[in-house]
This record gives C-alpha cells, sequence and structure tokens, in this order.
C-alpha cells in the first residue's frame, strides 16, 4: 500500500466522520447560540435517530425514507421535549438545563432499549450506495462518499436557511439579541423550541447516516455529548461555521489518532478537549466571550 | 450544629447499630449497601451542594477506590483495615489532578471534562487486563483479616460495623469541613465565584482541594464496596452510575449531607421495589430526577425540614 | 511617591482602544474621581487595576510594587478592594455573613478546613464594624437579596471596607439609586472618608455627588485622559466641555 493511496484514503475516512460530527456539532451549537444551554440529552437524540431510522427502514424499505421520517419524528420529540419542560427553566441557572437534559438522555436510552431491545443495530447500507470505489488503487466505501457529499449538501443547506430564509434571520437576531426581537413582536419562545426541535433533528439526521456504519450502544450517547462538545468548543458556541471547523478537526484527530495509537481514541478525545480548554480558557467562547 | 439537631441523628445512629441484631441477613446486606452508596452521595454532595461543581463522572473515585483496594487486597497481605484507607487515600491523590485539570473549566465545561476523565477512566479499565481484569473485573476480592489477628471485620456483622463507622467518622469529618472558614469560602464559590474571587481567595485551589476531598470520600466508599461484594468491575466506572449518585444528591437534598445519604436510602428502597417488576429503573429514576429538578430542587431532606420548620411556627 | 501609579496604560478589544495611554497618579489619602462619558473605559481601567483583565501594554504600580499581570485574587490581598458597577453579592447569605466572608478574606487562617471560631470572631468583628459605619448594622440579620437596592449598593462597600484596604476603588456606587438613597449613600461616604485615612478612586457620574465627595477629578474620553486636576481645574475645562457635551453620542 502506497503512501499517497494511504494518505487519500484517510483523509476521506476523515472527511466522511467529520461530516457525521458536523451534523451533530451544528445542531448543539445552534441550541447554545439561541438558549446558551448545552443540551446534554444531544447525544440521546443522535441515539434516537438511528434507532428511528432503523425502524423507517425495516417498515418502508427505503433508506431514504428514513433520511425524511427519522429527523422529523426526532426533531418533533425535542420540540414537544422543550416546550414542555425545558421551557421552565430559562430562568433558572444552567446546572438544572445540565441536570434535566442528563436525565431525558438516561429515560431515552432506557426507552430506546425497551422499545429496541439491546440487540446491534442492522442497518444496511442501501443498495444503490453499497460497495467499493478504487481511489488511487486503494479501495473506498461508496458509502462514504456519500456521506462526505451529504455533509457538504447539508452544511450549504444551513447556511442558506440561516442567510436567507425568515426564520433562518429570527435564529441569528435571536441569538444575537433576544429582547430585541421580543419587542419587535416575535414569540422568541417559538424561535427556541424551533431551533431546539431543529438541533434535535439534525442530530438525529447524523445518526441515521450513521446507522449503517456503526454498533449502537448504551456508551454511544455520552461519548458522542463529549465528541460535540469538544467540536463546538473548537468552534466557539454558536458559530455556524465554527462547528464545520471543529468537526473536521476533531474528525482528523480521531481518524489518523486511532490509525496510530488504536487503543486511545477515547483518551484522544480528551486530550484534545484539555488542549483547548486551555488555550481558550473560557472553554465557551464564540458567542459567550 | 444545635443540640436538637445532634440529638436528632442520635436515634437514627442507635437503630443502625443495633440492626444485626434485629435484621435478617438479606436485609442486613441491603442496609450495608445503602450505607456505602450513602457515604458515595455524601462525598459527592461536597461537589454539587456545596461548592456547585457539577460532575458528570463522579464514578470514577468509586471505581478508582474500589480497583485500588481490590488489586491491594488479592495481591498484597495488608489488612483491611488498612486497605481500605490506602485505596480512599490513591482515589484523592489521582483527583489531585483531575481537579487541576478539570478546574481549569468551569461552568458546562467543566461537567463535561469531569465526564470525559470518567469515560476515559473506565476505557482504560476496560483495557488494562493486568490491572483491572478488564472487562471480566477483580473477583474473589477477600477480607483480609488482621492486624493482630483480628477477625472481627469479615463477618457480615463485623464489616457492617465498619461500614457505619466510615459513614459516621466521614459525615462528622464532612460537617466539620463545611462548618470551617474553608466551607464559608465554598459556600461563596457557590453562590458567586467571581465576586469571592474578588475578595482575594484563589478559588480554584479551593475546589480543587474539594474535588480530592470528595474523591477520597467517594474512594472510600468504593473501597467499602469492593470487598463488601467480593468483586469490582467496570460497572463501576460507567456513566450510567455516575448518574445513579448524582440522582441520589439531588433527590435526596443537596447540600445537607444527610439529604443525599437519605437519597441514597431511597434510591436503593425504590429500584429494589422496581426490579421485581422491571429493571427499567433508568427510566423511572430519570423521570423523578427530572421532576426533583423543576419542581422540588432542595430534595426530599429540603421538603421535610421545611415541612417541619412550617408546622413547628404554625 | 504616589500610592498608585499608572503608567501608559492601554487595553485594545480587536480593533477597539479601550483605555488608551493611561497614565495617572493618586496620593496616599486621596480620593480621586474618574469620570467621563459612556464608553470611555472607566470600568476597563478599573478591571485593568485590579488584575481582571491584562493590559495590552502599560504598568500598574501600587505601593512601588509592579501589579500588573498579576491575577485578581493576587492583587486584591495586596490591599486593593473594590466594588462592581452591577451589584455583586451573595444573596442568599445575610447582610453579615456576606461581610463576614469579605474580612475573612484577610485573616491569616481563612483557608482551615477545622473549626474556625477564632477566624469566625475576628471576621465578625470587622464585619460589624464596617455595618456600622455604613448604617447597615440594622438590616445585619436579612438576606442580601432582600436588600433594598441602596442598602446593596452600600453593602458592598462595607465588604471592601472590611477588608481594610490600602486603595479602596468604588464602582459608580449610586448607580441605580433614588434621589434620597443617593443623599443618604453621600452622606455616609462623607462621614467615611472624612478624616483622609482611606486612599479611594471613585467611578462616578453623578457629578454632584463627585463634587462633594472628591479631591481630584480624572477625565476620560474615549479611553484617554483629556483632563486631571481639582475638581474646579476641571469644571473650567474647555475638553471637558466639549467631551460631555460633544460626545454624548
Amino acid at each position: 500500500m502506497d503512501f499517497l493511496g494511504f494518505l487519500v484514503t484517510q483523509c476521506l475516512n476523515a472527511l466522511s466522520q467529520a461530516a457525521l460530527l458536523f451534523f451533530l456539532g451544528v445542531g448543539l451549537t445552534l441550541i447554545f447560540g439561541i438558549m446558551r444551554i448545552v443540551n446534554f440529552a444531544h447525544g440521546a437524540f443522535f441515539m434516537l435517530g438511528a434507532y428511528v431510522g432503523y425502524s423507517a427502514v425495516y417498515v418502508t424499505g427505503s433508506f431514504w425514507a428514513a433520511l425524511i421520517a427519522a429527523p422529523l419524528l426526532v426533531g418533533a420529540f425535542g420540540a414537544i421535549f422543550e416546550l414542555g419542560i425545558l421551557r421552565s427553566l430559562y430562568k433558572r441557572d444552567h446546572s438544572a438545563f445540565l441536570m434535566v437534559t442528563f436525565g431525558l438522555t438516561l429515560i431515552m436510552g432506557e426507552a430506546i432499549r425497551l422499545l429496541w431491545g439491546v440487540a446491534a443495530l442492522d442497518v444496511p447500507t442501501p443498495k444503490s450506495l453499497s460497495g467499493i470505489v478504487f481511489i488511487l488503487d486503494e479501495p473506498f466505501p461508496i458509502y462514504r462518499l456519500f456521506l462526505i457529499g451529504a455533509g457538504i449538501v447539508v452544511a450549504i443547506a444551513i447556511w442558506q436557511f440561516l442567510e436567507r430564509t425568515r426564520l433562518g434571520l429570527l435564529i441569528r437576531a435571536t441569538s444575537q439579541n433576544a429582547e430585541m426581537v421580543h419587542a419587535l413582536g416575535t414569540d422568541v419562545r417559538l424561535v427556541r423550541s424551533a431551533v431546539f426541535g431543529i438541533g434535535c433533528g439534525l442530530a438525529g439526521i447524523g445518526g441515521v447516516f450513521a446507522a449503517p456504519l456503526v454498533t449502537a450502544s448504551l456508551g454511544m450517547a455520552p461519548n458522542a455529548v463529549i465528541d460535540t462538545f469538544v467540536i463546538v468548543i473548537i468552534g466557539g458556541m454558536g458559530s455556524f461555521a465554527g462547528s464545520l471547523i471543529g468537526a473536521l478537526l476533531v474528525a482528523f484527530v480521531q481518524v489518523f489518532g486511532t490509525y496510530y495509537f488504536p487503543d486511545l481514541a477515547l483518551a484522544l478525545m480528551y486530550l484534545l478537549m484539555l488542549t483547548v480548554l486551555v488555550i481558550r480558557p473560557g472553554g465557551l467562547l464564540g458567542k459567550e466571550a | 450544629m444545635t443540640i436538637k439537631g445532634t440529638s436528632l441523628l442520635l436515634l437514627p445512629v442507635c437503630l443502625l447499630a443495633i440492626a444485626p441484631a434485629g435484621l435478617p441477613p438479606y436485609a442486613m446486606t441491603l442496609l450495608t449497601e445503602a450505607l456505602i452508596l450513602g457515604l458515595f452521595a455524601m462525598s459527592l454532595d461536597l461537589m454539587v451542594g456545596y461548592t456547585r461543581l457539577l460532575s458528570f463522572g463522579h464514578a470514577a473515585a468509586y471505581g478508582l477506590g474500589a480497583y485500588a483496594v481490590g488489586n491491594l487486597l488479592l495481591h498484597t497481605a495488608i489488612p483491611l483495615v488498612f486497605a481500605i484507607p490506602l485505596a480512599a487515600l490513591f482515589s484523592g491523590i489521582v483527583a489531585i489532578g483531575v481537579a487541576w485539570v478539570c478546574t481549569l473549566a468551569s461552568g458546562v465545561s467543566f461537567s463535561m471534562l469531569t465526564l470525559a476523565f470518567a469515560q476515559l477512566l473506565y476505557a482504560v479499565a476496560f483495557k488494562w487486563i493486568a490491572v483491572t481484569g478488564a472487562s471480566d473485573g477483580l473477583a474473589g476480592i477477600p477480607r483480609s483479616p488482621g492486624p493482630f489477628g483480628i477477625t472481627f471485620f469479615q463477618s457480615r456483622s463485623g464489616f457492617y460495623y465498619l461500614v457505619l463507622a466510615c459513614l459516621l467518622a466521614a459525615f462528622l469529618f464532612c460537617r466539620s469541613l463545611v462548618q470551617s472558614p474553608f466551607g464559608a469560602v465554598l459556600r461563596g464559590i457557590r453562590e458567586n465565584e467571581a465576586k469571592t474571587l474578588s475578595l482575594g481567595y484563589n478559588t480554584r485551589r479551593y475546589k480543587i482541594a474539594v474535588v480530592a476531598i470528595s474523591f477520597t470520600l467517594g474512594g472510600l466508599a468504593g473501597a467499602l464496596y469492593a470487598p463488601f461484594a467480593g468483586f469490582t468491575n467496570t460497572e463501576l466506572l460507567f456513566w450510567l452510575f455516575s448518574g445513579q449518585v448524582l440522582i441520589m444528591v439531588i433527590v435526596g437534598g443537596a447540600g445537607t449531607l444527610i439529604g443525599p445519604i437519605i437519597g441514597a436510602a431511597f434510591f436503593m428502597l425504590v429500584s429494589n421495589l422496581l426490579s421485581s417488576w422491571t429493571d427499567s429503573w433508568a427510566l423511572f429514576f430519570g423521570a423523578i430526577f427530572i421532576l426533583f429538578v423543576l419542581f422540588a430542587p432542595q430534595g426530599i431532606w429540603g421538603l421535610a425540614t421545611r415541612w417541619r420548620s412550617l408546622s413547628s411556627t404554625g | 511617591m504616589a500610592l498608585l501609579e499608572l503608567d501608559g496604560l492601554t487595553r485594545r478589544f480587536g480593533g477597539i482602544v479601550a483605555v488608551d495611554g493611561v497614565t495617572m497618579r493618586v496620593a496616599t489619602g486621596e480620593v480621586r474621581a474618574v469620570i467621563g462619558p459612556n464608553g470611555a473605559g472607566k470600568s476597563t481601567l478599573f478591571n485593568l487595576i485590579t488584575g481582571v483583565i491584562k493590559p495590552t501594554t502599560g504598568t500598574v504600580r501600587f505601593a512601588d510594587e509592579v501589579l500588573t499581570g498579576l491575577s485578581a485574587y493576587s492583587v486584591c490581598q495586596r490591599g486593593i478592594s473594590r466594588t462592581f458597577q452591577i451589584t455583586a453579592l451573595f444573596p442568599q447569605m445575610t447582610a453579615r455573613e456576606n461581610v463576614r466572608l469579605s474580612a475573612q478574606a484577610r485573616h491569616a487562617r481563612r483557608w482551615q478546613p477545622w473549626g474556625g471560631d477564632a477566624v469566625f470572631a475576628g471576621a465578625e468583628a470587622r464585619a460589624d464594624v464596617a455595618l456600622e459605619r455604613l448604617g447597615l448594622i440594622h438590616v445585619a440579620q436579612r438576606p442580601a437579596g432582600l436588600l433594598s437596592h441602596g442598602d446593596q449598593r452600600l453593602l458592598e462597600v462595607a465588604m471592601a471596607l472590611a477588608q481594610q484596604p490600602r486603595l479602596l476603588l468604588l464602582d459608580e456606587p449610586t448607580q441605580g439609586l433614588s434621589v434620597e438613597e443617593t443623599e443618604q449613600a453621600v452622606e455616609t461616604l462623607s462621614a467615611l472618608l472624612a478624616d483622609g485615612s482611606m486612599t479611594v478612586l471613585l467611578v462616578e457620574h453623578d457629578m454632584e455627588v463627585v463634587f462633594r465627595l472628591a479631591h481630584g477629578i480624572t477625565v476620560l474620553h474615549r479611553g484617554a485622559v483629556i483632563a486631571d486636576g481639582t475638581p474646579e481645574e476641571v469644571r473650567a475645562n474647555e475638553g471637558v466641555q466639549r467631551a460631555y457635551l460633544g460626545g454624548l453620542a
């Protein structure tokens, strides 16, 4: 295996990983930008997306249907939870929020286990995307290339959504000055619910995309939320572009790190988080500073 | 603490002291485990309740203590009564390093770092066969006798008294700590850390200290558990366990020392009752946790003391 | 040698110069007011002096010791105590407990993890003295969060005073106070500063308060010092008049 081929393959690997991480990161950063809170349950929504996607494929036989249904359902669930429960917490301090979303993680994890059982998910790669392609004489799964493409498409879609649609404008405005937006007549609470739903939906769609690649487990939720947290810290909480950069950085560290130090994946994440926090000691910069 | 307050504690302590005489073995086992968990929860209260350092990774303290004592008891002849405090000390010392890192951040970042560290420890324990037995854990942990040939603590009731003594000692220590000048600074950090800093306190040092103490006591609980159960495994480091102890603290009543002990007892009681129907404790306790955070953040003990003071003035 | 010496103190935030080459001398026993339109850099100046933020360039010297680069708690330990523009207290502790914690910070055994009767007794004695001087002894047992706004502002001053600082920094002590509360506060502060033993740096918007309390005034505009002298000199200064009239943007 020649080095260039290896390098390119691993880079593509990292890019596909970055796409997955981006789905997670952009959702969390959007939520933080509006609500100034960290959604501990973000990893659980990711997990839920994977399982709902699995069921959608099972029922409809179509991966594409799952790609649409899962984020909608997951996002709706998120929005309802925000409406019902999180709303009353805004006046309280941040630890209350963290604790409630932690409780939600427990509930969701258990609910998933009850509904779907503990056996590993088996979501087959859709036929049109399975198989491999040769890049510089190295085999590379087509599905991962698809992921990279999907990541780019979603990134552009979100960017355009934020820049050009009315809701996107409201979201950006609310993240900068919620009172002003309220004074101008918009119900900020609705914007918040919408954003929470969208953020969770993005995590959910990440789960669907990830489903053919990973085996889900109970440890998925906290690890996913740690990964996501690292991404948004790197990029700056509340920053869309930041979540892109963060996702890329984390993905490359993970992919190349696991290649060279296979047992230390988690340690690398921890180390990365530490380094970032030391360089940016406040931790939550970006919108927070 | 007032005379009335101290005498209020005397009754439950006496009851606990004579428990082995009246309770059947199955109940004694549950009670011993409840006291161990009570100690564990109380140790977390120092961080969460008194300093508002929200940790999602306190299982790390427990696991460190459990694995340390497991190794000591399995591979050396150190008596039980020495191995346990040594293991607790080990946990506390590791905590200094962990705390030094985690306190580089504050707020949410701090909490995420505690989670990350516990996850890291879990991952390490999963792989490091030599020290932790990997996913099988350590089994057959003996309650080593001594010194001077004492075998009292090897029996069921003997071990129970050891646990009870540790809990009482830890409680008195914690109570003294929170009422001391050090405790007053912790309270300042809890209510307004920026102000405390501006008053001239090096708040980071205090935070590191309280995390180390919290880990020492949490490690003590873990070190009691391993010889109690006879084994340790990676479940003791799993994030769900960190969640359980956090729930015990909040539901029991954070910032009261007694509340978390009650929370632990409540947790054990309910999960035992629940287990005859279902093993979905996470669902149930997740919901209870959320309900308490939303509607009764002062916890069971907080509600009880408020009800007591209301009815005494009425 | 002045007690506080600022030399070319500058702080930039990206493209904005919040504090621009400020050079100042505050003598022991002086009450110096720092005034200027909104955004003139007054609070940033306080934050630079107390170590909350680090300067881009320039130095802060206190009693001939370099303060620049020290952390906020170290600066405080050197004998500088301050109040904040936005009231910062411990709302669930009583007023007395608030001031006691502040006084405790000066005790050698403030960190003691057991007992503490001696530490608390000493701190409480100093706390009560400070509460008396600020006229707050009658609300000593009330939770700080339940005090009136005026009393809360004074409580902050009491907390700073209880540390027996060599330099006291007051950041808009009368902000948000009603006319009566302001009058009462000025009376209290006036009595406090009457014996000339305290060195004070005072940020104030209310010019009446400034003229009643201050020996000297430094005027900031867009981060730079545009005037520095006695109240009469500053009142007559044309540049100051322009800044206040023209700079009300």
